[in-house]
Order: structure tokens, then C-alpha cells, then sequence
């Protein structure tokens, strides 16, 4: 029996909606208009749309993106349970699935080094290195990676993404125990590509009073999210995970 | 053999904080670590087997340029207690300023030295302590002109395991593998 994830909420304005989707490739296009007229045929045609071309949705990161869009205008979820109807004739359950648990391991390997908080960039260029050869033909992106981690919150809060405030920075995934509060992402948010801050900086930039900002770094250094660089003339807090990040946006060693 | 970049052994090396003796201890379990390997993996690739601590300060290893940092005495004899612990390294002197680096254990060498005479069918012969060492027949031997210190430890070691008698003759030391 089919599974109509969302289809039954769907009214007329969301179809007209997907019909003139500017985003859908010119086959999404033709195949839209078609459909357009009748709801269930609509369906019918998505679900063998997704069938036909099942090949391509699984290899090309862009056709990928499309046609999520495309579902979510119409309230279809694609990533839905390895039972459904999307994971079985396209296989993406599956490969959402092997992504996530890549994901996991990727942050609980380095989590000694950076202390729970690596950079969207290192974590894709890992999980990349670990789908390598036996995965030839599939490519991951970051939006993959960030479609996975938000299926990952929902078995708990072990998973976080932190944006960078006004888009200056990295995006960063919080793999840690211990909650991040506010004021520790404040400090993320405050680094943009810097790895490093001093408590003058803090001082200057939040105007927080000594015993605030020695808590949160106290905080920070217990989980080993941050390391002390005592260079003779200040002191200066260093996140691994954020100098790591920019060794790899630099194309170093990691 | 060209300039190595040592960060390229291992990215800690250009990070400042390496270079401070962390004072979380889970922390510096992990740098400890890191520098342990690091400090291995150097003397492994530029064939050094003995350190002295006279020379610390110069060592490339305790002193980055690039981000001007370097370590301090105190540090470094906690890295060098910590790889003394580890076996990585074995003074010579009771006053600890020059040791052995063991990148590889006595008995890794004894193995390695062990099977380098049998695949050349050597067994039962007499060699001395100096063709062993220096001449071209062992060029292609990973103990080609190592310490001679180190080669006298792996060689008693070898006397250990029965496969071999160390002796002197006229001052001149040489060994019969067995």
C-alpha cells in the first residue's frame, strides 16, 4: 500500500505553487505542467518522476537538491523511514542513513581533538575520505551532510548546527554532552574565521563582566573544546576545531 | 632529502597552544600524546637515534619559526620524562643529558637485524662490529650506520635470545650470529 506522506494536506494553491517552481529543472517543469489538472495523477507521476530517474537523483548532488525541493513544495518528505514507499524505489532512506551513521563517526573520532565541535568543511571532507573507494560513484555535499544531521536530532539533542551569525563564518556541528550556552556561541559566532580570542576581545566585543567570561571559558576548557596558548605576552584561547577548519579551507593536513 | 614540512607530520606543530604545557590534564593527555608521536615520527624520518639535551633549544622540533613559538625546559623534561615512560627513549648518563631515541623497541631491531643476516643466509658466520655497521654490504640494511651504542644494545640483545655471541678480540668487537 502506498504511503502518501503529506500528500493528503495538499490543496490546490501548492500545486499551482509547484507548477510555476522556477527552481525545477526543465524536466521537473514539463512534468508539473502536466500534472498540474489531477491530483492523483500528480502523485503517481512524482512517485515514478522519482523512479525513473532514481539513478541520477542519487548521484548528482544539484538533480538532488531539485527534486527535495520540488517534495517539499508539495509536502512529500523523500528521507522518510527505511519502510516507505521514496527510501524502497529510490534507495535515498538508505543512503541518508549510511550518511548519518558516517557522520557520527567522523565526530566521535575527532571529538578527542576538538572537543566536540568541528567545522561543516573538515566534517565533509572526512566523511568524504571515508566513502572513498568503495563509493566511487556518489559524491556528498553539504547539504546532504546538514539534511542528515537534522534527521540525527531527532533521536536527541546530541546533534547541534551552529550558524554563523550575519553568514560571517563557518557553520559549525556540536557533537558534545555538555550544552553549549549562549554565551559560549556568542564567542563561536564572534570569531568569524578566527580560531583564537583573548579576554581582552571578549571584554571589548560583549562588555561581560570577569567572572562571566571566566566561566564560560573555564566551562569550555574542562570539555576540551578550548586550549591555552601562553605566549609570554597574553594569553590567548584557541578552539582546535576552528584551526583545523581553516587548515582545511587552506587545503592542509588534517 | 628536501625540507620537511613538519606540520605536514602533524598539524599541532603550527598550532601556538602546542607549545604551552596545557593545564587541563585530559588535555594534556592528548598533547602529550601528540607530541610523543611528533617527536617519533621526526627522529624516524631524519634517522636521528641519539638526543642530547645540550642541544634542545636548537632541536627544529621544540622551536617553531613560523608561528614563534618554542617549548620551554620545563616542558621539554616533562616530554622527555613522558617518552622516557614510554620506553621511546633511554639515557645514557646518570645525569640525563644525552639518550638513545628508540623510534623502534630494542627487540623491533633485534628482529629487524635478525632477519637481515638469515635472508642472506649468514647464519654461523662471523662478522665485525664495524663491516656491520659501516661497510657497502650492509647499505640496503635499515641499521646501516646507526648508533654505535644502539647497535651494542641491539646486539646483546640478540646474545639474549641465543641468536647471536657478542665478543671482543684484540679490541676489536665482532659478533657470530648463531
Amino acid at each position: 500500500m502506498r504511503r502518501g506522506v503529506g500528500i493528503s494536506g495538499i490543496n490546490q494553491q501548492l500545486l499551482e505553487k509547484a507548477k510555476f517552481n522556477e527552481k525545477g529543472s526543465e524536466l521537473a517543469r514539463d512534468h508539473l505542467d502536466k500534472l498540474a489538472k489531477q491530483f492523483e495523477t500528480f502523485r503517481d507521476n512524482l512517485e515514478s518522476f522519482a523512479e525513473k530517474h532514481k539513478n541520477e537523483i542519487k548521484k548528482d548532488i544539484a538533480f538532488r537538491r531539485q527534486f527535495q525541493e520540488m517534495c517539499a513544495t508539495v509536502g512529500v518528505d523523500p528521507l522518510a523511514s527505511s519502510k516507505g514507499f521514496w527510501s524502497q524505489a529510490l534507495g535515498v532512506g538508505d543512503f541518508y542513513y549510511e550518511l548519518t551513521v558516517q557522520i557520527v563517526e567522523v565526530c566521535v573520532a575527532t571529538s578527542s581533538q576538538n572537543g566536540g565541535l568541528i567545522s561543516l568543511d573538515e566534517l565533509l571532507l572526512r566523511v568524504r575520505k571515508a566513502r572513498g573507494k568503495s563509493r566511487s560513484a556518489q559524491d556528498v555535499s553539504h547539504d546532504d551532510i546538514l539534511r542528515a544531521i537534522k534527521k540525527l536530532r531527532i533521536l536527541g539533542d546530541g546533534f547541534t548546527v551552529i550558524e554563523p551569525a550575519n553568514n560571517q563564518g563557518r557553520i559549525l556541528i556540536q557533537s558534545i554532552p555538555g550544552e553549549l550556552s549562549m554565551d559560549h556561541t556568542a564567542i563561536l559566532n564572534s570569531l568569524q574565521t578566527r580560531s583564537s580570542f583573548t579576554v581582552e576581545q571578549l571584554r571589548e566585543q560583549f562588555k561581560w563582566s570577569d567572572e562571566r567570561i571566566k566561566t564560560a571559558i573555564d566551562f569550555m576548557i574542562k570539555e576540551g573544546l578550548l586550549w591555552i596558548d601562553n605566549n609570554g605576552r597574553n594569553i590567548e584561547y584557541y578552539f582546535p576545531g576552528l584551526f583545523t577548519a581553516q587548515r582545511v579551507t587552506a587545503g592542509e593536513s588534517v | 632529502m628536501s625540507s620537511t614540512n613538519i606540520s605536514d607530520i602533524s598539524w599541532y606543530y603550527d598550532f601556538p597552544p602546542f607549545f604551552t604545557l596545557q593545564p587541563n590534564l585530559d588535555t594534556r593527555r592528548k598533547q602529550l600524546d601528540a607530541w610523543c608521536s611528533l617527536v617519533l615520527d621526526y627522529c624516524r624520518l631524519k634517522k636521528i637515534f641519539t638526543f642530547d639535551v645540550n642541544d634542545a633549544k636548537k632541536f627544529p622540533l621544540f622551536f617553531n619559526t613560523k608561528i614563534n613559538r618554542q617549548l620551554d625546559n620545563n616542558f621539554i623534561q616533562v616530554l622527555l620524562e613522558e617518552l622516557r615512560s614510554r620506553g621511546n627513549i633511554e639515557w645514557q648518563d646518570k645525569n640525563k643529558r644525552h639518550c638513545l631515541v628508540l623510534w623502534k623497541s630494542i627487540e623491533e631491531w633485534a628482529k629487524t637485524v635478525h632477519h637481515w643476516i638469515t635472508s642472506r643466509g649468514m647464519n654461523g658466520t662471523v662478522c665485525t662490529f664495524y663491516e656491520l655497521l659501516y661497510s657497502d654490504d650492509t647499505l640496503s640494511a635499515e641499521f646501516h650506520k646507526i648508533d654505535e651504542n644502539l647497535f651494542r644494545r641491539i646486539l646483546m640483545e640478540l646474545e639474549r635470545r641465543g641468536q647471536a655471541t657478542v665478543f671482543s678480540d684484540n679490541g676489536a668487537e665482532g659478533v657470530k650470529f648463531l
